[in-house]
This record gives C-alpha cells, structure tokens and sequence, in this order.
C-alpha cells in the first residue's frame, strides 16, 4: 500500500514478485488456534434475546413465543425518541424482552456487562392490547449480528398476519439525487415497503438508485422474503444526533394505519419530545 | 467519484465541483441558526445560542462579534475558523481607518473576509473555512446593508437571509414574511427576526440572542429580559390571531 500526493491509500505493485502465491497458502492451513480465536469471537458477538424478569434467554423467538399483530421497531436515535415521545406515552407498555448485542462500535470491551443505553434493544408490548409489539434500538446491530437478530425475533417461520413498521433515520449526504444538494427540503419522509403490503405508505417511495442500510434493510428483506407487510420510513436528515426537527418529520406517519389507536395526546407529546432533547444535549464546543 | 477527488482542495472533479467547498459548507450546517434582517432604519442579527456547560463561562461563547463600531457579523460552523476569520477582519478594520481615515464601509470588509475565504480554497495544503457569515452596518450615507458570504468566498448583499442549521425553513419564513410594512418600524424588525427564529429554536426565547444596528448609534446586544418581553408580545399576537381565525370559521 501506497499513499498518494493527495492523502489517498492506493495499492502499490510490488517488485519482489507475486504475493499472492504466499497468500494462498496462509490461507489453506488454519491452526487450532485461529478456530479457538474465531469460536471467541463468535461467543462475543453472539446475539441473546433475555426475558425481562429472569434476565434467561428465550428458548424461542419472540414472536413465536408471543403472538403479534402489529410490531413498529425504531432503530437510532430521532425514531426512538419519537416512538417513546408519541407512543409510549399514549399507552401503558409493558417491557417483554430485550436482546443484548456487543460489536466494535460498543463503547466498552466488557462484554459481560453491557449497559442498556449502549448494546440493547428492548421490546414492549401493549398491556390493553398484548398483540401490539414495539422495539426500540438504539445500538448499532453489525452486519454480521443482523442474521441472529432477526432468528431470534422473528423466528425461522414468522406468521403472515404480522404487520411490521420500522422507523429510521439517516444523513441526507446518503441521498441520491440529481437536484443540487442545497435545493433538498430537510429533514424528509421516504418509504419502502414488502409487496405484501396494500395499504399505501404516508409519504414518497424511496427513488433509485437509492439503497438503505443496516438493520431496518435486513429487517425489510426478512419480510419481503416471508411475505409480510411491513413498510419502512426513512428519514433524511442533516443532524444526525437528537434533533427536534428530525423527530417532529416522523409525524405524518402517525395517520397511517400501523399507529391508529396507539397515539392519544399530540401536543402532550411535543411537550415531552422537547424535553428528551434538552436533557440529551451535549455540548460540543467545535461548532458554533 | 466522489472518493477520488474530494482530499485536495485544488482539485475539480470531471463534473466541476470542489468537494472541499461542498463539505465546508456541510460544517455551517452544523452550527446553530442565525438570521439577518435589513430594515429601513435598523439591522437585526438573531442567533440561536447553544447551551452552555454548566461550568462554562457564558460570555466567552459569542456567536454575535462586533468588527467595528458600525459593522458587526453573526457566523454558523467551526467556532476556531470564525475566531482567526473575525480577528483578521478587526485588524483590517483599523488599518483601513489608519491608512485612508475612513471607517471601513460594510461592502468593504464583506469583500476582505469573502476573498481571504476564497484564497484558503486554492491554496496548496490549506482547507477552506467552514464558517458563513451574516455582516450587518450602516455607511456613512446612512443606507442600512446586509450582506452574507460563505466558505467558497462568495458573498451576495440580502434583505434578509439566514444561515446554519435550518437555515432553509428560516428563509422560506422571510420569503412569505418579509413585507415592506414588516420592516419599515424598528420593533416590527425585531419582531420579525424573532419570530423566524422561533420557527427552529427548540427552547422559545431563552435560546435566542439579539444584536441591532440604528443608524449612527453603536451597536446593542438585547438583554435576555427585553428577548423575553418580545417573545411573549409575539406569542400574544399569534394567540389573538388564532382567535380571530377560530372566530371567522364558526
């Protein structure tokens, strides 16, 4: 490897031969203890989805062990904050589970004593209408560990009658768009959804070439490939830590059918929304 | 494409774009809101104020500087480049009223800082600034300016403008609510920059700083009871105002 004038890493030649003759054949003797390493790796990175008394783990998936008709998941910050701010408000939950994760984004090497706020997502369901799951994720879940979490949640044959909504958000440098990047309105709502699904999303279809990421595209592909209805939204935006405009732009989702019944008190929950963004400010002196 | 032409400052992409000016422009956006009104007889700086630290001192985090005693500027991004940017401008400043005896006038000193940002985007080995700047004064003839620059070095004189997070939903507010009638008083100036700052402050008046400019008279930095008293008159007409709209449907 070589680096350039302007700072890039390129690959760079090499004069002393071929490497890939040596390569190769590093590769076909694995010894006892790369297995032991990759096992130990494996056992850290191990997904587990824990009851909420016992602290156990589930024997089954979630949603084989308790039945569901609707489940919304929100995964990062601004959708979770707004779920808790909306939803949750607006209801008594009761916590069911939680599925405990730890990845080189966790801020600590300790694996054994994860806290919540850094390697868990936790489910709830509603007490009036115990078919009603909800997930809050706010760690990041590795490409790697997305596979185990969706065995574990939804199970190898999820029931067709599950609706599923998931909430996101991500940096509108991500979009793809042939308009001038200062003429884009953010934050703003695209959806994508499974074929399964009728009901039509409450903002744009996500355009092409346009892609999305991590858990809420494995969360999708996972239903479209079980045939359940799910839509996901996606919301672009330029402050990707808690922001109040960026929550209030999951708003329009609560017309549609997923939320009907679930959202009680709107100005209420403004209330509260403003107050989780004061109370998580963090100070950063670089910008002003 | 992006990834092979966007480390060197003095590099164009094929389809012409410098990415280093895209990307500082990015940075402004992280900064807090701030909007400029010119008015008829006054200009208004608004800034959204960030949240201090507990055992931070307030007053050392200014986003409203003064360059002189008739021009002062308001700026969103990296709060180090504004530092070196406003210190650059204040010397210029004096050294034009020592060299040809005449305060500086506002077009002039936009004009220094737009170009001083412009050459850090063709320098070798330097990075643009990643600040946008709102510059607000008054001339000797007495005309009230407004001009905003930004890291590429451009500059544009505006009615009214705003910069930093936000930014677009602020100036749209101004596009549907600057009127002659809303800046011929002074107060309804004042009023109008609070009003579209409350459109994206998310704590009301308490976050909200304010400097004006009359003409031949220093600058004044509002206190945060005047802030409050304007917020309150404003949410006191927008209340009356609904109303009266409740009122015309029944």
């Amino acid at each position: 490897m070589a680096a350039t004038f302007f700072g890039e890493v390129v690959k760079a030649p090499c004069r002393a031969g071929t490497e890939d003759e040596e390569e190769e054949d590093e590769e076909r003797t694995e010894t006892p203890e790369d297995r032991e390493v990759r096992r130990q790796l494996a056992r850290k990175r191990e997904v587990r989805l824990l009851r909420r008394q016992t602290k156990t783990s589930l024997e089954v998936s979630l949603l084989e062990k308790y039945p569901c008709s609707k489940f919304i998941i929100a995964v990062g910050n601004n959708a979770v904050a707004f779920l808790s701010s909306f939803v949750m408000n607006s209801g008594a939950w009761e916590e069911v589970g939680c599925a405990k994760l730890w990845n080189e984004w966790c801020r600590t090497t300790d694996t054994a004593h994860l806290s919540p706020a850094e390697a868990f997502c936790v489910f709830y369901h509603l007490k009036s209408n115990p078919s009603v799951f909800l997930c809050q994720c706010s760690c990041y879940v590795a490409e790697d560990q997305q596979y185990q979490w969706l065995e574990k949640v939804f199970g190898s044959c999820p029931k067709k009658n599950t609706q599923v909504t998931v909430l996101t958000s991500r940096h509108v440098t991500d979009y793809r768009t042939s308009e001038s990047p200062g003429s884009l309105r953010c934050p703003f709502l695209r959806a994508l959804k499974t074929q399964t699904l009728k009901e039509p999303p409450c903002c744009p279809l996500l355009e092409q070439p346009n892609i999305v990421h991590d858990l809420p595209a494995a969360v999708l592909s996972h239903c479209q490939v079980w045939k359940l209805p799910a839509v996901l939204y996606l919301c672009y935006t330029d402050v990707m830590k808690l922001d109040l405009v960026t929550m209030e732009a999951f708003k329009p989702v609560l017309s549609s059918r997923s939320f009907k019944g679930l959202v009680k008190n709107i100005p209420q929950s403004t209330e509260i929304l403003k107050k989780l963004v004061t109370a998580e400010e963090i100070q950063s002196n670089i910008y002003t | 494409m992006a990834s092979r032409y966007d480390r060197a400052i003095t590099v164009f992409s094929p389809d012409g774009h410098l990415f280093q000016v895209e990307y500082a422009q990015e940075a402004v956006k992280k900064g807090s809101t701030a909007v400029g009104i010119r008015g008829t007889n006054i200009v208004v700086l608004g800034v959204e104020k960030k949240s201090v630290a507990k055992l931070q001192d307030e007053r050392t985090v200014r986003k409203i500087c003064a360059l002189d005693d008739h021009v002062c500027m308001a700026f969103a991004g990296l709060t180090a480049d504004a530092r070196v940017v406003i210190n650059r401008a204040r010397v210029e400043c004096q050294s034009h009223k020592l060299t040809v005896e005449d305060p500086v006038t506002v077009e002039y000193i936009t004009r220094f800082i737009a170009t001083l940002k412009q050459k850090y985007t063709q320098s070798n080995g330097r990075r643009p600034f990643g600040i946008s700047a709102l510059i607000v004064g008054f001339d000797d003839d007495g005309i009230p300016r407004l001009y905003q620059t930004d890291p590429s070095g451009t500059y544009h004189a505006w009615k009214a403008n705003a910069i930093g997070r936000s930014a677009k939903t602020v100036r749209e507010f101004l596009e549907k609510n600057y009127t002659e009638d809303a800046i011929a008083n002074d107060n309804e100036a004042i009023k109008l920059a609070i009003r579209a700052l409350l459109e994206v402050v998310q704590s009301g008046g308490k976050n909200i700083e304010l400097a004006i400019i009359r003409r031949n008279q220093p600058l004044k930095m509002f206190s945060a009871k005047e802030i409050e008293l304007q917020v309150t008159a404003i949410e006191k007409e927008k209340e009356e105002a609904e109303k009266k709209k409740s009122k015309k449907t029944v």
